[in-house]
């Protein structure tokens, strides 16, 4: 809201500095968002009007602020006394709108406008006189003609919303508030025509609709320098109402913004009053007949009680009586004190105030929050335990960079086609009012994003990325649930003088697996596995029982050489930690005695098919071998010369040991020909 | 014709070869100096040596031993230097130790999570519990029950994304296990806050509470210097008895300069539909010291995080009853706290992911 600083001090005589100014009243709840300087001591400073607070939306309802918060009083404009009732009559007479007056009003819909005041005034439009122009100009408002200078004037003055009508576009000299009727259009000011739908209310003659009620007034009835009648609107229109139609309508004025936040019922009259005496003093029009008001159900002010103690409770700090009572009072509230506290009655312009808290924050803003003690609340109680997901990811961030992996960031929606390769078409969740194409989804994984990190560092010549994140993923069928991914590209073991480096390869992102389902207490079995979004033969699952905990391999070539990684295998893996936590079983660390007796190892080496799985060979092995064997490790896998087609050439190493007594070459030897034997019968095994 | 040879001579020569013993530091100088005096051709020594002819018969015998002796005198030296240097010299199997490292690679944690488990920590330690919750959320956690009901306006201040159909929330806290049934809602929209979770855990614990609830909240905000359509927050919430707004400026003092060092840290009224009264919080410029600046527009303070008083709509609305207990609520935004404690000037650079970034946050 930009307030001249010159006009301002019309109401309230404010000694401070626009700067001082703009930095007390920052303090009171009116962050200032610039100020412009236009010399001479004066400036437009730009005050944020928070959500809440309709009032403040113009000259006067600042003006009461600052007299607040500086203790000084307010000097309202001058406008006649409002006479009510239903008398008819010249100078500012006010009617109720009996028969024989020149436009004929009524509400149709007294939910949707609780009030409505008209007055025809006979104007002769010109320009506005110098002082009104430069006044609106230096509030930043383009003067048109005096007619509608003159409203602009009391909007930006009392806040009130006005609209003149030429008289003679008024089919019959009727106003009739109502809504729309079905495929009722309407050329607003801007030049538009709008499809008007019939839960939005209208400003209607006899015969059509003329003006989008609380928003924007119409092209047809749009007051021209040929203008000698004019019609001028001063009315109160539902927030709900106004707040609907300017959205389903996408249009956004200064009147639908301040009728949407709420406005004051009793602020019409008082405008009308206002405008017609600025038209007259002008010389831009005379007031023809009476003011009519039309005002069915006048809305009374609220009453509330405010309570000392309350007071005391919420803000940790007794105010002074008489500091309660100034602020309520300057900010036009009536205050009437007894033993306990205050009944306060709330002008009807503070949509804002409707509870107790309501009349303690407005004390709390004046008294202000830097007299207000500091202090510390006391313990509660015991507190419960920490969230285990918040515990697991600062494991896995420990145990991931000590694996060399960064940890990214990456958002929560994904371009429709970087997420395609990693779940079904019918389980991606797409946004309903995505911001771009590039965010149009939420993200299946979390690897498209990390897949990009590792391109955008690829870009930067950085060759060797390994990245992580941990976060949710989104599917239709499962939900949201939890994950860590990771990419890797480039070197695995880093060169060195003392030898060259080696580029990562699947064995590396096992581990890294691994080590994250060790970390989070659980051992799983990896199998092939295929998928589109990895590459086939490198591919795999790990396993928990029958739950899968993570998939992982070389990223297919094409989604690698959509984003520009075509140089570098790059290695990925996606695991799910919701899966894992629920499979893992809590862990209670108990010890084993150390070993007694020392272990004796036996190498084998084997001729089998080259498909077959080495799990599958531990596995016979296992089977066939005492409970003596105590590890399996394969330490030579080769294929080529003096090894037939298909074949491949098997060595590992058994270690054995008994805890019972120390094993014997025999007991070994013994072992060693049950392995081999089963060997032979389960694969064709031929000992080498 | 040689110089005859006389004591002074001698002398000369020896106090010579001591001085160039002195500066001999290597096997190479060793040699230069063992030729240049006793060398067979040109040694100065053995010049002398041979020289001695010339000398007067009656001095010749003296004469001949005192050469003799620093002959041996060179000799012994240099044998003896010979023996030091090669028992200082380092081992066949030495290594240059000034060779670089064999790097350990060492991944870095991301700078908004480093600050988030460094708020984490502050309020763990003043006994706050810390739990998480799910990042698609229904209508009624998100805005209604944070009093905000349908065509509030304050919902505008938070520009919404929605899903295009509803699916199954996410899990909260501690509780892994199905959630109660009036909490068991089909998410329909990105969270704008966390403050979902405020109510989930009010509806499932009595007071006195006090919680924190980091995590990743989403608007419909485009990508820009200061703006993100994803955020990092951290929003809390205290409720029990005669909690005031004096403990909340309490809390703040004490949390802002564990953040950010020493601080001054003031409160200005602000407006939030489910707090009042609502306050932002301010910290004291560190560009400027408080002065005013570029960084804070002139007005010496740093705006760091919104808060307020519990709406009593918000209490009643899980049950809770706003005359026995009061609260207050905060929200603190990482990138914030991140930018200002790094230096960061583009919140972009947060979700770049690249490692010329991350590299320079210490491990
Ligand atoms: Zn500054």
């Amino acid at each position: 809201m930009n307030i001249l600083v010159s006009w301002l001090r019309e109401y309230v005589e404010v000694p401070d500095s626009p700067e001082d100014l703009a930095r007390t009243m920052s303090v009171r709840g009116f962050s200032v968002e610039g100020i412009e300087s236009s010399g001479d001591g004066d400036a437009i400073v730009d005050f944020e009007v928070t959500a809440n607070r309709p009032d403040c939306m113009s000259v006067v309802g600042m003006a009461r602020e600052v007299a607040t918060a500086y203790n000084l009083p307010l000097r309202l404009p001058a406008s006649p006394a409002a006479d009510s009732g239903t008398k008819e009559g010249k100078d500012g007479g006010v009617s109720d709108g009996v028969p024989g007056s020149v436009i004929d009003i009524r509400i149709d819909d007294t939910d949707r406008c609780p009030r409505y005041v008209g007055a025809v005034v006979d104007v002769h439009v010109a320009p506005s006189p110098a002082w009104l122009q430069a006044r609106l100009q230096a509030a930043g408002v383009r003067p048109l003609s005096n007619v509608v200078d003159v409203t602009n004037y009391v909007l930006l003055e009392l806040g009130q919303p006005m609209h003149a009508f030429d008289l003679t576009a008024l089919a019959g000299g009727q106003i009739r508030v109502r809504t729309a009727r079905p495929g009722e259009t309407l050329r607003t000011l801007d030049g538009q025509t709008r499809a008007m739908t019939t839960d939005m209310l209208v400003i209607a003659d006899g015969e059509r609709a003329t003006a989008v009620a609380g928003v924007m007034g119409g092209g047809d009835s749009e007051v021209t320098p040929a203008t000698t009648t004019i019609v001028l609107e001063s009315a109160c229109f539902d927030a709900l109402s106004v707040r609907r139609t300017s959205k389903a309508l996408g249009l956004k004025t200064e009147a639908s913004m301040r009728f949407e936040r709420g406005a004051d019922p009793n602020l019409p009259l008082v405008a009308m009053q206002r405008a017609v005496a600025l038209l007259e003093s002008i010389g831009a029009g005379t007031l023809r007949g009476a003011i009519i008001d039309r005002y069915p159900a006048p809305v009374q002010s609220r009453s509330l009680r405010l309570r000392r103690t309350r007071l005391a409770e919420v803000l940790g700090a007794a105010v002074p009586d008489g500091d309660v009572r100034r602020i309520l009072r300057s900010l036009d509230f009536t205050a009437g004190a007894d033993d306990d506290g205050w009944d306060v009655g709330v002008p009807t312009r503070r949509v804002d105030v409707t509870r107790e808290v309501d009349l303690i924050e407005e004390v709390a803003r004046h008294y202000g929050f830097d007299r207000i003690p500091v202090t510390f609340p006391p313990p509660a109680a015991a507190p419960r335990p920490l969230d285990p997901r918040i515990m697991r990811a600062r494991q896995l961030r420990g145990v991931l960079t000590g694996a060399g992996f960064s940890e990214a960031v990456t958002f929560g929606f994904v371009a429709a086609a970087a997420a395609a390769p990693f779940a079904a078409e019918d389980d991606i969740v797409p946004i309903a009012n995505p911001l771009s194409e590039t965010f149009a989804v939420l993200r299946p994984s979390a690897l498209p994003g990390l897949i990009d990190g590792v391109a955008h560092n690829r870009r930067r010549e950085r060759r060797d990325v390994r990245l992580f994140e941990i976060g949710a993923r989104f599917g239709r069928a499962r939900g949201e649930s939890q994950a860590v991914a990771c990419a890797w590209t480039g070197l695995a073991a880093p060169a060195h003088v003392s030898g060259t480096g080696r580029d990562v390869d699947f064995f590396d992102m096992k581990a890294v697996v691994e080590r994250v389902c060790e970390t989070m207490g659980v051992t799983a079995d990896v199998t092939s596995h295929t998928v589109g979004w990895l590459a086939p033969g490198r591919s795999a699952a790990a396993h928990v029982g029958d739950t899968r905990v993570a998939t992982f391999g070389q990223l297919a070539r094409e989604i690698a050489h959509t984003n520009g990684l075509s140089d570098d295998p790059v290695y990925v893996a996606d695991i799910d930690l919701d899966a894992i936590l629920r499979v893992g079983a809590e862990r209670h660390i108990r010890v084993e005695p150390l070993p007694r007796y020392p272990a004796i190892t036996r190498d084998l080496s084997v001729l089998l098919d080259d498909t077959l799985a080495a799990a599958d060979v531990r596995q016979t092995i296992r089977h066939a071998a005492p409970a003596t064997l105590i590890h399996i490790i394969e330490f030579d896998r080769y294929q080529g010369k003096g090894i037939p087609d298909a074949k491949v050439s098997l060595s590992l190493r058994l270690t054995f040991r008994s805890s019972e007594r120390t094993l014997t070459d025999a007991d070994a030897q013994t072992a060693m020909d049950q392995v081999m034997a089963a060997l032979t019968a389960a694969h064709g095994a031929v000992q080498r | 014709m040689p110089e005859p040879v006389d004591r002074a001579t001698i002398e000369a020569l020896r106090a010579d070869f001591r001085a160039r013993l002195s500066s001999s530091a290597t096997d190479r100088d060793l040699q230069t100096l063992n030729d240049d005096f006793l060398g067979r051709r040109s040694g100065t020594v053995t010049g002398l040596l041979k020289s001695l002819g010339t000398v007067p018969a009656n001095a010749r015998r003296d004469i001949g031993q005192l050469v003799n002796t620093l002959k041996r005198e060179i000799e012994s030296a240099i044998h003896d230097r010979r023996a030091a240097l090669a028992s200082s010299r380092p081992p066949a199997d030495a290594v240059d130790v000034t060779l670089p490292a064999r790097e350990i690679p060492i991944g870095r944690v991301h700078p908004l999570m480093r600050v988030r488990q460094q708020v984490e920590d502050i309020f763990a330690r003043m006994g706050y519990e810390v739990l998480e919750g799910p990042e698609v959320e229904d209508d009624y956690h998100n805005f209604e029950a944070l009093n905000m009901p349908p065509d509030h306006p304050a919902r505008d201040m938070q520009d919404t994304l929605y899903l295009n159909a509803p699916i199954a929330g996410g899990t909260w806290g501690a509780h892994m296990d199905p959630v109660p049934e009036a909490q068991v809602r089909a998410a329909t929209l990105l969270r704008t806050h966390t403050s979902a979770m405020q109510i989930r855990y009010m509806k499932t614990f009595p007071p006195p509470i006090r919680i924190i609830v980091p995590g990743r909240v989403y608007r419909r905000d485009s990508l820009d210097l200061s703006h993100t359509p994803m955020f990092q927050q951290c929003e809390g919430l205290v409720v029990g008895p005669g909690i005031t707004l004096a403990d909340l400026k309490g809390t703040f003092e004490a949390m802002l300069r564990e953040l950010f060092g020493d601080v001054r840290v003031r409160l200005r009224p602000s407006f939030f539909p489910y707090t009042e009264p609502s306050a932002e919080i301010d910290i004291s410029c560190q560009s400027c010291g408080g002065d005013g600046c570029g960084t804070c527009k002139r007005t010496g303070w740093i705006e760091i995080l919104g808060s307020g008083m519990v709406h009593p709509a918000v209490l009643e609305a899980v049950g809770y009853d706003p005359e026995q207990v009061t609260g207050f609520a905060f929200g603190i935004g990482m990138e914030r706290v991140a930018m200002l404690k790094y230096g960061v000037d583009d919140i972009r650079l947060f979700y770049e992911n690249d490692l010329r970034f991350l590299e320079q946050f210490p491990v």
